[in-house]
């Protein structure tokens, strides 16, 4: 039984890490969004019309989800890229809300070997099946989230050592600085938007699989505001940071269950002081400047 | 008047003053130049109470004002006219004076009415303006506006910080004319600029300020105009080598306006 | 027709209270120029101590809706100390967060002592609705926007007339001026909290109330409500605040006549998204939003 629970944890911690990887994504470049839960709703629809009305397989799936998620960014992201600060927040979270409402009243829903499989407004989209017809173990299907999510971190580590990613923190810094250099700051936000949008939507995909079960009211603002907030409390100096935010959330505080009924109670006052000594999380710019430099250090001391 | 003693204070981890003496006398101008970055701005928060100094002391009219609250400092009778102007934009000219004479505002309502009615005759082109939101003003206009919101605080000392800053050519002529007239009438300036061509017009002592330390100490005239300028844009202190002569002299004294 | 103008009317009597609740918002937001995510779940917490006034004492209408206004002002100092005093200058982003978890921990408090979730709360006035002609009106929605336009007066009052309004509003403008004039930011800010808690406790008082009941997930609705109607009449703008919640109140009441109830929300998010893309600094906003385009442009 503790084997599932632990498979159950750690896949939940899994697949938030998208999410919250996505919304760490736009701190970087100095945007805060409070919808990245959109783009998780919008995978999670998505790769499961795809896998369990049409028959596409797992993987297919799974990758509709999520162009379909970087598509929905880019529709956002025109309109709104040009907007700064809370107006940029407040309108990703019109959207995402937008997207929310919209699936509580979005039934589309056909009839498969007697039964009507899809959609259905508020009722959410049943029998998600595809993980279990094609016999992937809880223990495989959590291989699969891990392994997506180290081809995701090795791409946003990649990234950061990357002129794109440069140009990333640049922006986030000062994006008038940024424009002045000849870089054209509307569209590397755009590409950014996008691509948050399409890692959020990975981890939607993975989850509805998982679930087999999803309805609109998962996607609340609650699962946005907590991604943006694992982003900081880790750290906004590295990709490991979202992670060990989730980490610390669900892993840690959630497993001891002598605070369980008072989790929020403890995190929240633990959060609240972190932030008054570490504004930009743990492991920030400074944090990971020093641990880079203690790294190199060691490196050199072996040699 | 005012005495600084050893005063020095960081910005975060860097230490942008480093030991500065100064002194201004009362009822001169007295003026600071120096190039970006020197620390002239850091002095200035330091002596509104903004900043605290982590070594020495500053005196006002024979008292210690080290550490005070920037409404003490205000109290005490020290006026700052801060760089960029910072009028209230959404407030308009005649809000933005009673703003300045806010610390009077609860006693002494019917004085702060004559002040403005004082400030207005000295400049009607505000009072024309009275009912007008600051933030439509020219940048003249707002300088002026910054004046004389300072001087509904009834200051013995006026502090302004780059007065001329953004401003057109003609525009600074008439803040430097207005400078003049304030000290004529009695109130003592201590003035920090850029401009130092038209600084040293008006101050009767001047102070250069190089890499967060008084680096000279005299009248108009002691130094040359154009070594004064090396100094003041460049930071070439005498310690270093001179620049050769034909080194282009920098010319560009304002940026354009608007 | 007669529908359309009954709608308006619940529309405003229903945005009176949206509007309440975003001049709370906007004047926080105002002289903080960060996101307070507490606002809501503060003014909730606000309503249960009412609530539990309520149960022990079984007490009057005036008592519990004084009790509302005090908890409310209570934990808004709470979260101003914690969320925004405490953290630097410049780290906008970690208020916000840190306004987040609060909100988490407050609700959490909230569930642990009221455990059943959904409690009763006295209506202010029992009365049938009043017949005008081919209208007619709620009680509680005419005493609402009595209220909220009494109080909205006595703001206008505070800001234009006293010294400290003068002195919320330079902060507000301008923190670093404000200084320079001898004025105690710090301590505006501080009151300008007071001042907002005790207006989200006055709406949180007569929102419940006139539902019957109180959740924990009002401090959810409340934190929405009032950051929308904020937004569509732009941000730091008192008039803003209450024109933003009346219209939001009104859009609301028509989406539920012609469209639907589950459209109500659709509609206020979709105007809001209209709007921050359009004119972003939403009815009143827009000259200050443009004002610092044009100061980024010269730059």
């Amino acid at each position: 039984m503790d084997d599932i629970y632990l498979i159950t944890i750690l896949s939940n911690i899994g697949m938030i890490s998208f999410i919250a990887l996505s919304a760490y994504l736009l701190l970087v470049v100095g945007e805060i969004s409070f919808g990245q839960q959109a783009f998780f709703a919008v995978s999670a629809y998505g790769s499961g019309i795809a896998t369990a009305m049409w028959g596409w397989p797992i993987w297919l799936g799974l990758l509709w989800g999520a162009l379909v998620a970087g598509a929905a960014a880019l529709v956002v992201a025109i309109p709104t890229v040009r907007l700064r600060g809370l107006y940029f927040s407040v309108a990703t979270l019109a959207f995402a809300e937008m997207v929310r409402l919209i699936f509580e009243i979005f039934t589309y829903q056909v009839e498969i070997d007697g039964e009507l499989v899809g959609p259905d407004g508020s009722d959410g989209f049943r029998d998600i099946r595809a993980i279990y017809d094609s016999n992937v173990s809880a223990f495989e299907y959590m291989l699969i989230i891990y392994g997506l999510l180290a081809v995701v971190l090795i791409g946003f580590l990649i990234l950061e050592r990357s002129r794109l990613g440069a140009i990333f923190r640049m922006i986030g810094e000062d994006p008038m600085l940024t424009e002045m250099q000849g870089l054209n700051v509307t569209k590397y936000k755009i590409l950014a938007v996008v691509m948050a949008g399409i890692v959020a939507g990975i981890g939607g995909a993975l989850y509805a699989h998982l679930a087999t079960y999803v309805e609109p009211k998962i996607f609340n603002v609650m699962l946005g505001v907590h991604a943006l907030a694992y982003g900081l409390i880790g750290g906004l100096g590295t990709a490991f940071g979202p992670l060990i935010g989730v980490a610390i959330d669900i892993g840690l505080l959630e497993s001891i269950r002598a605070i369980s009924g008072y989790r929020m109670i403890v995190f929240g006052g633990l959060v609240a002081v972190l932030l008054i000594v570490r504004p930009r999380g743990l492991l920030d710019e400074a944090a990971m400047h020093w641990l880079r430099g203690r790294w190199r250090g060691l490196i050199r001391a072996e040699n | 008047m005012l005495e600084i003693d050893g005063i020095a204070a960081a910005y975060g981890n860097i230490e942008a003053l480093r030991g500065v003496d100064l002194l201004v006398e009362e009822g001169g101008i007295t003026c600071l130049l120096g190039p970006n970055g020197a620390g002239k701005t850091t002095l200035m928060m330091t002596i509104a109470g903004i900043l605290k100094p982590r070594r020495g002391t500053i005196s006002f009219l024979d008292r210690n004002i080290t550490g005070m609250t920037p409404s003490g400092v205000v109290r005490r009778g020290i006026a700052l006219v801060p760089e960029n102007r910072l009028v209230f934009p959404d407030m308009n000219v005649h809000e933005n004076l009673v703003a300045g004479a806010y610390l009077r505002l609860g006693k002494r309502k019917s004085q702060v009415q004559q002040d403005i009615d004082h400030v207005f005759e000295r400049f009607p082109r505000l009072q024309e303006r009275s009912k007008q939101m600051a933030g439509t003003l020219s940048g003249g206009e707002q300088q002026m506006l910054a004046v004389a919101r300072a001087l509904m605080a009834r200051p013995k000392l006026l502090m302004m910080d780059e007065p001329s800053l953004g401003l057109a050519p003609l525009v600074v002529e008439e803040i430097f004319r207005i400078i003049s007239d304030l000290n004529a009438d009695g109130t003592t300036i201590f003035l920090v600029e850029q401009n130092a061509h038209m600084a040293l017009q008006v101050a009767d002592h001047f102070f250069l300020l190089e890499q967060g330390q008084v680096t000279f100490s005299g009248k108009p005239g002691q130094l040359s105009e154009h070594e004064v300028i090396q100094r003041a844009y460049l930071g070439k202190g005498p310690q270093r080598n001179q620049p050769a002569a034909d080194q282009g002299r920098p010319d560009r004294t304002t940026l354009p306006s608007g | 027709m007669v529908d359309f103008i009954q709608n308006c009317l619940d529309g405003i009597m229903l945005g009176s209270s949206y509007a309440l609740l975003a001049i709370g918002f906007t004047l926080i937001f105002g002289v903080m120029r960060r996101l307070n995510l507490s606002y809501g779940p503060s003014i909730m917490v606000g309503a249960f101590v009412g609530t539990l006034v309520y149960l022990e004492f079984k007490a009057n209408a005036v008592a519990i809706a004084a009790a509302t206004v005090v908890g409310a002002v209570i934990v808004g100092i709470y979260v101003e100390r914690l969320c925004f005093r405490a953290i630097r200058r410049g780290a906008a982003v970690a208020s916000m967060v840190s306004s987040f978890v609060i909100w988490m921990q407050l609700e959490e408090i909230v569930t642990v002592v009221f455990p059943d979730r959904t409690y009763f709360f006295p209506p202010m006035v029992t009365a049938d609705p009043i017949d005008l002609g081919p209208f007619f009106f709620k009680v509680e929605n005419i005493v609402m926007f009595a209220v909220a336009a009494v109080m909205t007066v006595l703001l206008h009052w505070l800001l234009q007339y006293t010294r400290f309004g003068l002195a919320l509003r330079a902060v507000s403008e301008n923190p670093r001026a404000a200084l320079f004039m001898g004025i105690n930011v710090g301590a505006v800010m501080f009151l300008a909290f007071v001042i907002a808690s005790a207006f989200g406790g006055v709406a949180a008082y007569l929102i419940v109330s006139a539902d019957g009941q109180i959740t924990p997930l009002f401090g959810l609705w409340a934190t929405f409500k009032g950051l929308i109607a904020m937004m569509l009449g732009g941000m730091g703008s008192i008039p803003g605040a209450i024109l933003g919640g009346l219209l939001l109140g009104v859009v609301e009441a028509q989406s539920i006549w012609y469209l639907g109830t589950e459209y109500r929300d659709l509609s206020a998010y979709f105007l809001l998204f209209l709007f921050l893309v359009f004119r972003p600094g939403g009815l009143m906003g827009q000259l200050a939003v443009e004002r610092e385009l044009a100061a980024t442009r010269r730059v």
